[in-house]
């Protein structure tokens, strides 16, 4: 078998091992043709390579809304760390919620080295400029919640971090790959809280059930309406690897079974799967609830964001205090 | 005296060590106004599950990056330096068949030693 | 195996308390600074708090779960199963986590005081406990270098750093002590070798310790709690808020598991 690299010499410029697109002798056309070929045959981009903007604001775009979810979806839990009813459950809990904050440190530097600060996502958030996933914008009224989203929404989350770990982008790609391994342990705790309270009494089978469907229609609507997969610009660029539906027929596929093995009841009598098609049936998600929610109509988005926003405010004179420059929201 | 750098946020890269004898790999960065916080947080965001057994903080700015495509993957031959770039097949079936030698039978179980067979 | 067969029943009351004493301490702390869990100056910050809020709830669990097999009981019963006024967590922990300078003021006080008590213990006679402790000390360095280096950061903050920090001293200042809160039987524990030195001998040690990097920092030392018999048992407003909390959850039915 000939070495290929000893053929080096007499191949032509673009069938060297290096990537094409950065070479800047090149117009702007060919380069960025060769850089959809390169993610197109799953191939990574780093933070320092050429990029076109369309990538560049699409990554960005889709790791900052991450990011901002992450931090947002601390605010949810945060309340029930004081009220774990267990030393085990308290530290579990914490630890959660710590994690999110862990996350959303990750995402915005990823972000951050793309270009855009930190402070400025920060008031992009709050100005409503940029989104945060549908669930953090609902209330959480029980320890039930707690169990539910820790299990399910973390579950579902998961199913759409797992493919990420593909992303045509390295630096997401790592990062992603370091958050699933963090979040398993987060669906298991989850689980064990509600594997418990099914176990309890009846109070407590009450509570799980009462919280699953209250959460069942938003965790429904998490991923995202069906797009065609020709007209979603982040497939395109292999920013993410699968579609809404298939992430949804995912989370279905694993988790309903799991569900009503615990004696919960999922509250969608339509939901059913269909041997035929291979695919799971169910009744259609409310969209116009999704599209009222992410845009910050939800019924916790704006006390969240005015929470985030007063404790900003309240935190600021630490980072004047420690850091130089006047600019220093710099969380 | 010079003039003392204002503290600011800058990134510290993480290098990580999983299990004794293994080798540094990146991890990732952390934000931070000094290298003191910088070594708290890398253990924070990744040491604190007890999965890492070394960690080393560097500042981003302190890092010189090559990565050159001239310099790292330099378009002429250098076959000679690998030892994919030494083809004998050919050669050493010829010099066994002019010796006599009998024709060698793949796979016939004698180890391969450092020089390809 | 029980731990109390070695035991006299004069060395085993005040031995309870001692444990007890500490749980609560690290309890009470671990809860205060878990809220700055999502919300710290800091999102780097908030990992760090965090990992510390969580040692000491473990710390707290682990000294329960010893105090349980002396008395019998379950560490989660111990800790969650009491009305306020039975705790027995020190004055200075009893306050909410209030601001930044506030938090790290009561943490470097409480951390240095509890470092002293720590190593009166590390040579406990009562070897379960002598165990626990090494392991904790090793934890703490920790906690102690984090303290200690944002003490340093906001007092050399000037103006507004430093200002808040000795606002929060100046508040924290008549309740530092009651970490070392003598306790009835004590005299017991010293004799038994369980603990090697009375309260007060401690918090002498302690204010001594404090002096090198007060002194570097021109930053007041505490004196004496300003009513050291209630340093133990007299808890305020905002320590029943937070037992609401704490207990909110588990009083929907005490039997149930959860």
């Amino acid at each position: 078998m000939t070495d290929p690299i000893s053929l080096a010499p007499i191949l032509r410029p673009e069938e060297r091992p290096t990537p094409l697109f950065a070479d800047d002798s090149l117009t702007h056309e060919e380069r960025y043709d060769a850089f959809v070929e390169h993610v197109h045959g799953g191939s990574k981009v780093e933070a320092r390579d050429w990029m076109p903007d369309e990538y560049r604001q699409s990554v960005l775009r889709f790791v900052e809304m991450h990011a901002n979810s992450e931090l947002m979806g601390v605010l949810p839990e945060r309340e029930w760390i004081m009220r774990a009813p267990t030393l085990k459950r308290k530290l579990a809990l914490t630890a959660k919620v710590q994690d999110e904050a862990g996350h959303a440190q990750l995402l915005y530097r990823v972000a951050e080295d793309l270009g855009k600060p930190r402070e400025q996502m920060y008031q992009d958030l709050l100005d409503g400029k940029t989104k945060f996933h549908n669930v953090f914008h609902y209330p959480t009224k029980s320890w039930g919640d707690v169990g539910i989203i820790a299990w399910l929404v973390d579950a579902a989350a998961i199913v759409a971090q797992q493919a990420l770990r593909d992303s045509s982008y390295g630096p997401y790609s790592r990062t992603m790959k370091k958050i699933c391994w963090e979040e398993s342990v987060h669906i298991m705790h989850g689980r064990d809280v509600v594997v418990t309270m099914m176990n309890g009494s009846q109070m407590q089978r009450d509570m799980a059930q009462e919280a699953l469907d209250r959460w069942w229609g938003p965790l429904m609507q998490m991923h995202g309406p069906r797009t065609p997969r020709e007209k979603d610009r982040d497939l395109y660029w292999r920013i993410k690897a699968k579609t809404s539906e298939e992430l949804r027929q995912e989370f279905l596929g694993i988790y309903v079974d799991r569900i009503r093995e615990l004696g919960l009841v999922i509250p969608d009598p339509a939901l059913a799967y269909h041997t035929s098609e291979a695919t799971w049936r169910y009744t259609e998600p409310d969209w116009q609830e999704l599209r009222t929610v992410v845009t910050n109509h939800g019924p916790r988005s704006q006390a969240r964001l005015e929470f985030r926003r007063a404790n900003l405010e309240e935190t600021a004179w630490v980072r004047r205090a420690i850091l130089g420059a006047p600019a220093a929201a710099a969380a | 005296m010079p003039a003392r750098r204002k503290p600011h946020l800058e990134p510290y890269e993480v290098f990580r060590q999983e299990k004794d004898g293994d080798p540094m790999r990146h991890g990732g960065s952390v934000m931070a106004p000094d290298p003191e916080l910088a070594l708290h947080y890398a253990r924070e965001l990744y040491g604190r599950r007890q999965e890492s057994t070394r960690l080393w903080i560097v500042r981003r700015a302190d890092i010189g990056v090559l990565d050159d495509p001239d310099w790292l993957q330099p378009p002429l031959d250098r076959s000679f330096k690998k030892p994919g770039g030494y083809v004998m097949r050919e050669k050493l079936d010829q010099a066994r068949a002019r010796s006599g030698q009998a024709k060698r039978i793949a796979g016939a179980g004698r180890p391969k030693g450092p020089d390809g067979g | 195996m029980t731990l109390d067969h070695a035991l006299e029943p004069a060395v085993l009351a005040p031995l309870e308390d001692l444990l007890l004493a500490m749980a609560d301490d690290e309890f009470v702390i671990g809860y205060w600074d878990s809220e700055w869990t999502g919300i710290a100056p800091l999102l780097e910050e908030d990992v760090a708090m965090s990992s510390i809020a969580q040692d000491e709830i473990g710390h707290a669990r682990a000294f329960y779960t010893l105090l349980g097999e002396l008395t019998g009981r379950d560490s989660d019963a111990i800790a969650y199963d009491r009305p306020p006024d039975a705790f027995r967590h020190c004055r200075l922990v009893d306050h909410p986590r209030t601001d930044w300078a506030f938090t790290i003021a009561r943490r470097y006080l409480y951390e240095t005081a509890d470092a002293v008590r720590l190593a009166a213990l590390a040579d406990s006679t009562f070897v379960p406990l002598a165990g626990l402790v090494a392991k904790i000390r090793r934890e703490e360095t920790y906690h102690l270098a984090h303290a200690e280096g944002w003490l340093r950061r906001l007092a050399d903050a000037r103006p507004e750093g430093r200002t808040r920090l000795l606002a929060a001293l100046r508040s924290l200042a008549s309740d530092a002590a009651t970490v070392f809160t003598p306790f009835a039987g004590e005299a017991q524990l010293v004799a038994a070798g369980i603990l090697d030195r009375p309260s007060a001998a401690l918090a002498d040690d302690w204010r001594l310790g404090l002096q090198p990097l007060f002194d570097e920092l021109h930053l007041p030392i505490p004196g004496p709690p300003a009513d050291p018999s209630t340093g133990r048992t007299r808890h305020g407003d905002g320590f029943r808020w937070l037992w609401g909390e704490f207990t909110a959850v588990r009083n929907l039915d005490p039997v149930a598991t959860w």
